[in-house]
């Protein structure tokens, strides 16, 4: 599909103004990947659902208790949970609500999956966001610096640290932030969350702890890739091109160099998008955060199967999301060369 | 023979770091198969008058917050963390690789659905999805890890895929079929011998992983009784007792860094082995760009010269 769409594309693109061909060629590509994500949403969804149809316990049972388990009443509370449906019929139907927003109610609290998760997304949110931001600003700063630097010592203090950070996983180095700046420095909480409605600064200071420990393996990812890929491109004739024209060093390292190179660190950002949200899940234990993760391993002691459901559901849709941001820049990245080739 | 030609100027054993991490991987799983045995003290006794004690003779690595000496409870949680992690990479290897020759052989269909499962599954973050499968399957270690080995089957497959699109599309393989080489023979002579080395790569890598990821667990308490030492056990009931051992964590915290140290050690020695550009370039985690483009492109060139 996606190569009829090309070449379509590449027949009608003699008629048309180079700029609207190259809208085009975004467009079709986009559509290509609509072809691609249906059947992903499709497939991660249904494992997400067959994971709990799978759950060897009788919900109906596990609800009623032991004393009024009785054969009919639970037949009766499995017709009204839409239970004696077949799969993919109970898929479905879960599917159809869970697009508009219902996830459906706990087994045990009978509160709304989907209120209890708009609930505690935000200190996942939170985290998360921030430590994006932190990732590319430390990895990006260190990259780039190592690559203009090559063989300086800077340059081989960041390949250590990055060696080195990236053996560490994201609870270790939450526990020993804990150890440096709360047990033994005092300089920030150890624990707890207050929402940015409460003041942005006691909001910063609960999650700058947890961002980071999530933030610096991300880091060390974007600053290896980056300097990589930045060093082979810096030593492209364009670059030497580019500053033998006179154009200042700072813009051709910027809109020259760092435009072409950003591609892979920008990929690995979207890779590491669910080690960020595993690293989020131990941030909300070592730092007593009420996130998403303390709901689902609650929910799944409990096997409060609706509820690990919708968690599931909601961090693979995120993690989707993310990936089609990625995608759509990495497009926009290159979008001059595929205007030439397409 | 000289020890030099036994290792051999292009073997991977030549870098120290190589030689360095195999050192260290060789005793993890000594430890593994030995640690409970030679622990010096009982791992589970608890003695109530040297609670929080810094290491010493007597207490190697000093004690826990019921006076149990940490490290009869490392060198006795190893071989659960070990065992477990080579379980997810066993399950990742043996669905994954195998996957990867098949889609680029079977056809457009086979390899599109295939690629659009390894996708879905690339969506699900390995902790979230870990614990729905004890929740659907029963609260065990090995479930959990089992889960994580399926994740890690995505990444099995997208390298395998990528190295055998690569080898198959060669000219000598061209020859071969020329000469009327069966599909068979192609791949068991031409292609697996080739994906090896960037398999083990990736194997290397998996293991890493995993160990992080058994650790994490045994962190959380997944699949774990109570007074059973585990690396990640000792390291959250440390996390407890920040203000009367604030130097605690950083046992088990090293004891995992070393180890996953040396599995990456050993996975840029093979890298650097087979060479740069062996291994296949970054893909993002869902292709719906000029990566899927490309590849598709360079999958159809396949089975032409194939057909």
């Amino acid at each position: 599909m996606v190569a009829f769409i090309d070449v379509e594309l590449t027949g009608a693109a003699g008629a048309i103004a180079p700029r609207r061909r190259r809208a085009r060629s975004i467009a079709a590509k986009l559509g290509g990947g609509l072809a691609v994500l249906i059947p992903v949403v499709v497939l991660s969804s249904f494992i997400t659902y067959c994971l709990g149809a799978l759950s060897n316990s009788n919900p109906a049972a596990t609800i009623l208790g032991q004393d009024a388990a009785t054969p009919a009443a639970v037949a009766k509370l499995d017709r009204a949970l839409g239970l004696d449906k077949p799969l993919v019929v109970q898929y479905w139907d879960w599917f159809t609500q869970a697009v508009q927003g219902h996830l459906g109610v706990s087994y045990f609290t009978q509160i709304p999956v989907s209120q209890s998760i708009a609930q505690r997304l935000p200190v996942d949110l939170s985290i998360a966001l921030l430590a994006v931001v932190l990732a590319v600003l430390i990895g990006g700063t260190a990259g780039t610096v190592a690559a203009v630097k090559r063989g300086s010592w800077f340059d081989r203090g960041v390949t250590i640290a990055c060696s080195v950070v990236s053996t560490l996983p994201a609870f270790v180095v939450g526990i020993i932030l804990v150890v440096l700046f709360a047990v033994s420095a005092h300089l920030l909480p150890a624990s707890g969350y207050t929402p940015p409605s409460a003041g942005i600064g006691p909001w910063l200071e609960h999650i700058i702890l947890p961002a980071l420990a999530l933030a610096l393996q991300v880091a060390a990812d974007i600053a290896r890739q980056l300097r990589t890929s930045l060093v082979s491109v810096l030593d492209q004739n364009y670059i030497v091109g580019a500053r033998v024209r006179g154009l200042p060093y700072r813009r051709v390292l910027v809109r020259h160099a760092l435009r072409n190179a950003s591609g892979p660190a920008l990929t690995i950002l979207g890779n590491d998008f669910p080690i960020m949200l595993a690293g989020a899940v131990a941030a909300e234990v070592v730092f007593s955060l009420p996130g998403l993760g303390q709901l689902l391993l609650a929910a799944a002691e409990e096997r409060d199967i609706p509820v690990v459901q919708g968690v599931l559901l909601v961090v693979a849709t995120f993690v989707i999301v993310v990936n089609l941001v990625v995608n759509t820049l990495l497009a926009w990245l290159n979008r001059s060369a595929d205007g030439v080739s397409a | 023979m000289s020890r030099r030609a036994l290792i051999g100027q292009r073997s991977w054993l030549r870098l120290p770091s190589a030689r360095i991490a195999l050192v260290i991987l060789a005793v993890v799983i000594f430890l593994s198969v030995f640690g409970s045995a030679l622990a010096p003290q009982n791992p589970l006794t608890i003695n109530a008058n040297a609670l929080f004690q810094g290491p010493s003779l007597h207490h190697l690595l000093g004690t826990d917050y019921l006076g149990r000496d940490v490290l009869s409870r490392l060198m006795a949680g190893t071989r659960l963390s070990v065992l477990t992690a080579f379980e997810a990479v066993g399950i990742g290897l043996v669905l994954g690789a195998p996957l990867g020759v098949a889609a680029v052989f079977l056809g457009r269909w086979f390899d599109f659905a295939v690629n659009r499962v390894s996708d879905a599954l690339m969506t699900l973050p390995y902790i979230f999805f870990a614990v729905a499968v004890t929740a659907a399957l029963g609260n065990g270690l090995v479930q959990a890890m089992s889960a994580v080995g399926i994740l890690l089957a995505p990444g099995f497959f997208r390298v395998t895929r990528a190295a055998t699109l690569e080898f198959a599309s060669a000219q000598y393989v061209e020859a071969a079929e020329l000469l009327g080489a069966t599909k068979l023979h192609v791949i068991r002579v031409h292609v697996v011998r080739k994906v090896l080395p960037t398999i083990a790569v990736t194997t290397a890598m998996a293991a890493a992983g995993a160990l992080l990821a058994v650790s994490f667990f045994t962190f959380l308490g997944i699949g774990v009784t109570p007074p059973a030492p585990t690396w990640g056990g000792v390291l959250s009931s440390d996390l407890d007792y920040l203000s009367q051992a604030p130097w605690a964590p950083f046992i088990p915290g090293a004891l995992i860094a070393i180890t996953v140290g040396a599995l990456n050690a050993l996975a840029d020695a093979f890298r650097d082995r087979i060479g740069p550009g062996a291994l296949p370039a970054l893909d993002p985690v869902i292709k719906t760009h000029s990566t899927l483009t490309q590849s598709d492109r360079e999958a159809t060139d396949v089975r032409q010269t194939a057909a």
